[in-house]
């Protein structure tokens, strides 16, 4: 198990870039996919993708990020990388749904954007159960997907 | 609610007191300290040790919302016994849509029942789902209470695709050690 105690400094530092690029051309740049949740854990056990064992303990006032590294040797480097989000685009048929909608997700403690006449919605799980959540709404069509 | 929150601290606490782990304990109680003074009362922990929080309002407005109250609490702890390797925070008795806030704790247990139903799993609450362990506790009641047990395990491993689920009976002290092997792996990064 490698204990990760800190941010070395983040990949788009100029002074650890060269460092990385070199590194990352022989293979030796290990990542560590986190999704939006585990980014705000202070304390985490976890493995990179090369299979590293990691456990990451960092200050409470310290914040993973995107390309935060956390590991940079001679011979090897680990970086922190956020996957990828997919959201749900809803649009309401009229203020009215949209005022329940709003309501909805609220009630749900789901994690909203607002695009324009749009709500979109973080995946936070399985998408079918927000489908289940919003049954009711695309049934009688008081909301439809967007670009779904 | 009822589901056995404080039995299993009851079961955690001499456990990492046998591991020589050093320990603290913040309970939530809505409107009272009766789950601190239990375990102030019970012999198992230093009473100093144990710190009550009233939340005053649902419960997880104190452990999601807005956690000032606990890290305050947690500070003061570490402040008086530095340094402590673990403190339990225990929750009030919420519903199925309790989260914890990632500010305030490091690794989120969500404790469920057999005799609250056996379809609890199915009903794919966010504290079922996204607790880092799932414990379903009391399982000696299943046959009392016609819940199929193995069915109900069965439901929580499908619907947290992946993340562990122990099933206990913190009277008997029944898989309890499965629940601190998690919390030393993957708190205390021992093993």
């Amino acid at each position: 198990m490698l204990k990760l105690t800190g941010i070395v400094g983040m990949a788009s530092d100029v002074d650890l870039g060269g460092t990385l690029h070199d590194l990352a051309h022989e293979d030796r740049v290990e990542t560590i996919v986190l999704d939006r949740r585990d980014m705000l854990r202070k304390r985490l056990r976890t493995v990179t993708d090369k299979g590293t064992d990691c456990a990451i303990a960092l200050p409470r006032a310290t914040t993973l990020e995107d390309g935060a590294v956390l590991l940079l040797e001679a011979d090897r480097a680990i970086v922190i990388r956020a996957s990828v989000e997919t959201w749900l685009h809803l649009k309401p048929e009229d203020a009215a749904a949209a005022l329940e909608l709003g309501y909805h997700a609220g009630n749900l403690h789901w994690r909203v954007a607002f695009h324009g006449s749009l709500l979109a919605v973080a995946l936070e799980g399985p998408r079918k159960d927000y489908l289940a959540r919003l049954d009711a709404f695309l049934a009688d069509g008081r909301i439809t997907l967007v670009n779904d | 609610m009822g589901s056995g929150k404080t039995a299993l601290l009851e079961r955690l606490i001499p456990s990492f007191t046998d591991r020589g782990t050093s320990l603290a304990v913040i309970t939530n109680d809505l409107v009272t300290r009766e789950d601190a003074e239990r375990l102030q009362r019970s012999g198992l922990i230093e009473p100093r040790r144990v710190v009550a929080v009233e939340a005053g309002a649902c419960p997880h407005t104190v452990i999601r919302e807005d956690p000032t109250l606990n890290l305050d609490a947690a500070e003061r702890l570490e402040m008086r016994f530095h340094p402590l390797d673990l403190v339990l925070l225990e929750s009030g008795g919420d519903n199925l849509a309790s989260t914890f806030s990632p500010e305030l704790v490091d690794y989120w247990i969500f404790v469920i029942d057999v005799s609250g139903g056996g379809d609890i799993p199915r009903k794919r609450g966010p504290g079922v789902l996204q607790a880092d362990l799932l414990v379903i506790n009391k399982a000696d009641l299943a046959p009392h209470v016609g819940v199929d047990l193995a069915a109900m395990t069965r439901e929580a491993r499908d619907v947290r695709r992946g993340r562990p689920v122990i099933v206990t009976n913190c009277r008997t002290g029944e898989a309890v050690d499965d629940v601190v092997d998690h919390i030393v792996r993957n708190v205390l990064f021992d093993g």
